[in-house]
């Protein structure tokens, strides 16, 4: 055995650390200044420009801005496709405008005393008698109704965001119709189809909104503002991975920790949030309501903005919905006009009468196909370009030795040969077809034990059952002591086993950090609150994560380490084989299910691997391993476990294995056995 | 007329809405079963071809209500209008495949989906933008005949309409399962990479599949325009959402679940719209696809899982 090479990890590590600050300093400065100019605009522009109308246009586009950015976090982000966005919308509007106008008057009782004391409601005395007068305010409806349609948002998202993608869409086409629908005939809660009047305007410090569109424009402002830096903060954090992740590959997310139905129903919350946010902005602007306003043209316009703008990507929902809603208000109003003059010009009559602005769902629906077909990845793409390699980073040593220490990774508080893992009797049924049959096994503490077998032995599943992603028709799972069968995916990650897929299931749009910390995910505990405030302990979190993940990276030497930042789909095979180790150890497992690990490497990388696999089992993980390679089974195994059609047909010594007569038969034949 | 023959009378209609709805969401759930694709845009291919269908009538100088035909003409003014629509639906279809969804055929997510969407906006505006927002009247070449049974009328064109919708449907029905087009269809819905290692060519069965569907909208389309005598730009949206749920009560992607589930909803369409105010009946059809989705997601008779494992 070679020796291993001490301090191998940490050398690399420094190397590309001392690199990458000077990298990576230009473009941030760059983006900065861009942001800065920005904000200036957006603030100078109601002074610069005083028509009211003008004003009144583009508060209208930062709404839509807003809008846009909470799809992004629903479709952009986590890849839930929701085409009744307008719902959320409708639903933060009418929150707003029931509890800031006429419209509801219950009788007076002492009931509403309190909420009289509080300000919220107001006593109004008539010959009738005496009524509530709802008078919320606008600041404290701003949370409050991104609270209550964050509760529809859960309300809808609990029992359809199980349903795959285009069937999800369906249904929440379903809920962006039902609202409207409802909200039109109940007239007693929303005047119907007339619509709310008398929607307060908001007050502050005394100063009365009013009718001007200025101080709504600075609002709105505003609202995008922290719209933008709560949604920046949660991508570059566990929460926007773990979205991201479940976007890519929902089976490898939970493989990795994720819990799905979670994190699906936070996005779908905090997406409903913001739209009820800027519900009620929008309505305390324009101080009516009627359901008309938030019908599925609306819904598709905030799609066709994000889809624009850059699905995923911040900035470009935000440039997309402003070019798109300053096309609609602005550019084919004068162009109408234009022409109109040409149309008298030549006499053309047809010219003369055409409204583009009338036009401009013809417009969403060309723009939604073109930039599908041409430019899918929208005018500002969410993924940055990365720079190519050098020739030194491109050409990889093949390192043998191994290491010996691993951060995050090592051994647990089982003793040497303790059963961690035992499977008893298990069985699994697809249909009619039993892929495995009463299999039981056991795995030795930090012992690597091999299965082996022909294809479609059973392999795999015995790996997919053992990680919950298949349900078994009978037996048992016990790892550490605790039965795991019936569990969740993201919970048997979190109990200690982790896994690679035999045909890796990188997320390929992420790049390999992204990956490796996502493996991360369930050791880490930032939550939204976290994320978005960017404490202290968290940004103390982020950054270990990040140094353990180099580390873990550096295990493959400068294969991966050059590759940081770039997408995993544009890796070689052997080098996304890495990865997936790599995204696996990221998670501090116990026990660590590698499937095919060798497939796709030459002979020379088959051995180094082969040093990383026991300098692991060295540092004190378990292992199991499935593999095809039989010298790397002779090489690692201490224990060879034969799979033949769901059964297990032999155990023991790789030796043992390689001469016993089921075995040969199995995979070479019957007459192999007397060759 | 007493209840039972009021709600009598509400079955006979609502066979007949089933019946074309059956038509709409067979050609939906033709393309569904194979490419596993929403298709939005094939709801306003319905509605463009209705009023395909309307013109193809002008053309042959009938409009409005005065001209009922008897006999061979009848038959033969319908026969051309049936084919022409068809025809025309079917190209469309097979236009929007070609152009926006052949190149997006291995793209991973709903980027297909949502290019149907485009295009289906696209084809709504173009018509209300040419045509314009107000209904148009229906040429009707059908005689005014009808036949009574105790107080319950059965009108010539429910009749009709059956008979189209039984033709095209036992014609559908064998064409998928004796015919080797039919046979490449079914083996390209079940594994398209395996039936294409066994020759299948897969873009003309897609091409197929589009097409049929697509003329199925189309004989919908006509039969919607003789049934209610009117058109507009706006019934790919109400028709197309029954249809829609008509296809996913049945089970998406089955061929007898589309035609079950058409009727279904047909009837609940007409017996529901009776029993409760007709301006619910968007809400109830609604909730009905919603509850399916949720609780049933495979429908009646479908094969296709709706939620991940």
């Amino acid at each position: 055995m070679a020796e291993p090479r001490a301090g191998m990890t940490s050398d690399t590590f420094t190397r590309l650390r001392r690199a990458a600050p000077l990298a990576w300093a230009a473009p941030a400065l760059r983006s900065r200044a861009l942001i800065a100019a920005a904000a200036v605009a957006a603030l100078l522009f109601p002074i610069a420009i005083r028509n009211d109308a003008d004003i009144d246009s583009l508060a209208n586009a930062l709404a839509f801005a807003a809008l846009a950015l909470g799809l992004n976090i629903v479709v952009g982000f986590a890849g839930l496709l929701d085409l009744g966005y307008a719902a959320f919308f409708a639903i933060g509007a009418y929150s707003y405008g029931i509890l800031s106008s006429w419209q509801l008057q219950p009788d007076w009782s002492s009931f509403w005393e309190p909420f009289q004391w509080l300000g919220l409601v107001a006593r109004n005395h008539t010959t009738a008698g005496d009524f509530v007068h709802f008078q919320v305010s606008f600041w404290l409806m701003l949370p409050l109704s991104a609270a209550i349609t964050a509760s529809f948002g859960i309300l809808f998202g609990a029992p359809t965001l199980r349903l795959k993608g285009d069937y999800l869409a369906i249904v929440t086409l379903g809920f962006g119709e039902i609202v409207p629908i409802v909200v039109r005939n109940w007239p007693s809660l929303t005047n119907g189809a007339m619509g709310l009047n008398g929607v307060a305007a908001p007050q502050l410090f005394g100063f009365n909104f009013g009718i001007a569109a200025t101080p709504y424009y600075y609002v709105a402002v505003a609202l995008v503002a922290l719209l933008i830096l709560i949604s920046v903060r949660l991508k570059d954090s566990r929460v926007g991975r773990a979205w991201m992740a479940i976007r890519e590959d929902e089976i490898a997310a939970a493989a990795m920790g994720v819990d799905r139905v979670r994190f699906k129903l936070l996005a779908f919350a905090m997406g409903a949030a913001f739209a009820g946010m800027t519900g009620t902005l929008y309505i305390a602007k324009l101080q009516t309501a009627t359901p008309d306003m938030f019908m599925f043209p609306v819904s598709v316009m905030i799609l066709v903005m994000v889809v624009f703008g850059g699905i995923g990507s911040v900035w470009g929902v935000v440039v997309g919905a402003l070019i798109l809603q300053v096309l609609q208000s602005w550019v084919l109003e004068d162009l109408s006009g234009w022409l109109h003059v040409l149309g008298r010009f030549v006499g053309v009559d047809w010219l003369q009468r055409v409204e583009l602005a009338s036009s401009i769902e013809l417009i969403f629906g060309l723009i939604l196909v073109f930039m599908m077909l041409f430019r899918r990845e929208g005018l500002i793409p969410a993924t940055r370009r990365v720079p190519a390699l050098s020739l030194t980073e491109q050409s990889a040593q093949v390192g043998r030795g191994g290491f010996d220490r691993l951060a995050g990774v090592g051994a647990g508080a089982e003793r040497d040969g303790e059963k961690l893992l035992e499977i008893e009797d298990l069985t699994v049924r697809f249909g009619g077809l039993v892929a495995l049959r009463s299999v039981s096994l056991s795995v030795p503490a930090h012992r690597i034990v091999a299965v082996i077998g022909p294809n479609g032995s059973g392999k795999s599943t015995l790996f997919n059952v053992m990680t919950g992603l298949v349900p078994a028709d009978g037996g048992m799972v016990r790892f550490a002591g605790m039965e795991i069968l019936r569990l969740p995916p993201h919970r048997i990650l979190e109990c200690g086993i982790a896994r690679t897929f035999q045909n890796i299931r990188l997320f390929p749009n992420l790049s390999v950090l992204e990956n490796v910390m996502i493996g991360m995910h369930a050791r880490l505990r930032t939550g939204t609150v976290g994320a978005v405030l960017r404490l202290p302990v968290t940004r103390r979190e982020e950054a270990e994560a990040r140094e353990r993940a180099l580390e873990i990276l550096a295990v493959f030497g400068n294969r991966l380490l050059p590759r940081l930042d770039h997408p995993t789909a544009s890796l070689s095979y052997a080098n996304r084989r890495r990865t997936e180790i790599a995204r696996a150890l990221a998670s501090g497992p116990k026990l660590l299910l590698l499937d095919e690990p060798a497939a796709g490497m030459n002979p020379a990388e088959t051995l180094e691997l082969v040093d990383q696999i026991k300098s692991l089992a060295r540092i004190g993980l378990s292992i199991v391993l499935i593999e095809h390679k039989l010298d790397v089974v002779a090489d690692l195994a201490d224990n060879v476990i034969v799979l033949d059609h769901g059964e297990k047909i032999a155990e023991g010594t790789t030796d043992a294995v390689r001469r016993d007569e089921e075995v040969i038969r199995a995979y070479l034949g019957r007459s192999a056995v007397y060759a | 007329m007493s209840d039972y023959e009021v709600l009598l009378q509400q079955v006979v209609n609502g066979l007949s809405l089933g019946a074309m709805y059956a038509l709409l969401a067979l050609g939906f759930t033709l393309v569904y079963g194979i490419l596993e694709l929403i298709n939005f845009a094939h709801f306003n291919v319905f509605m463009v071809s209705s009023f395909v269908g309307m013109w193809a009538l002008q053309l042959l100088g009938i409009s409005g209500q005065e001209r009922a035909l008897t006999g061979f003409a009848l038959v033969g003014v319908l026969g051309f209008a049936f084919i022409v629509t068809m025809l025309a639906a079917g190209i469309l279809g097979v236009a929007i495949e070609r152009i926006s969804l052949r190149p997006l055929r291995g793209v991973r997510g709903t980027a297909a989906m949502i290019t149907t969407i485009g295009v289906s906006y696209i084809l709504f505006n173009v018509i209300l933008l040419t045509v314009g927002a107000g209904s148009e009247n229906y040429p009707n070449p059908l005689p005014a005949r009808r036949w009574q049974w105790g107080e319950v009328t059965i009108d010539l064109k429910e009749v009709l309409i059956w008979a189209v919708a039984l033709v095209l449907m036992i014609g559908l029905q064998l064409f998928v399962n004796r015919t080797r087009l039919g046979k490449a269809m079914r083996a390209t819905a079940q594994d398209a990479e395996a039936a294409r290692m066994m020759g299948v060519d897969v873009d003309r069965v897609i091409m197929t599949a589009f097409f049929l569907g697509s003329a199925l909208a189309g004989a919908a389309a006509l039969i919607f325009g003789l049934y209610y005598n009117y058109t507009s730009f706006i019934i790919g949206y109400t028709a197309g959402l029954r249809a829609f749920t008509a296809a996913v009560l049945g089970g998406i992607g089955s061929v007898p679940g589309a035609m079950v589930g058409g009727v279904v909803i047909g009837l609940i369409e007409s017996v529901g719209g009776q029993l409760i105010a007709v301006r619910w009946t968007d809400v109830i059809i609604f909730s009905i696809l919603v509850l399916v989705l949720v609780f049933v997601p495979t429908g009646l008779f479908g094969r296709a899982t709706p939620t991940k494992s």
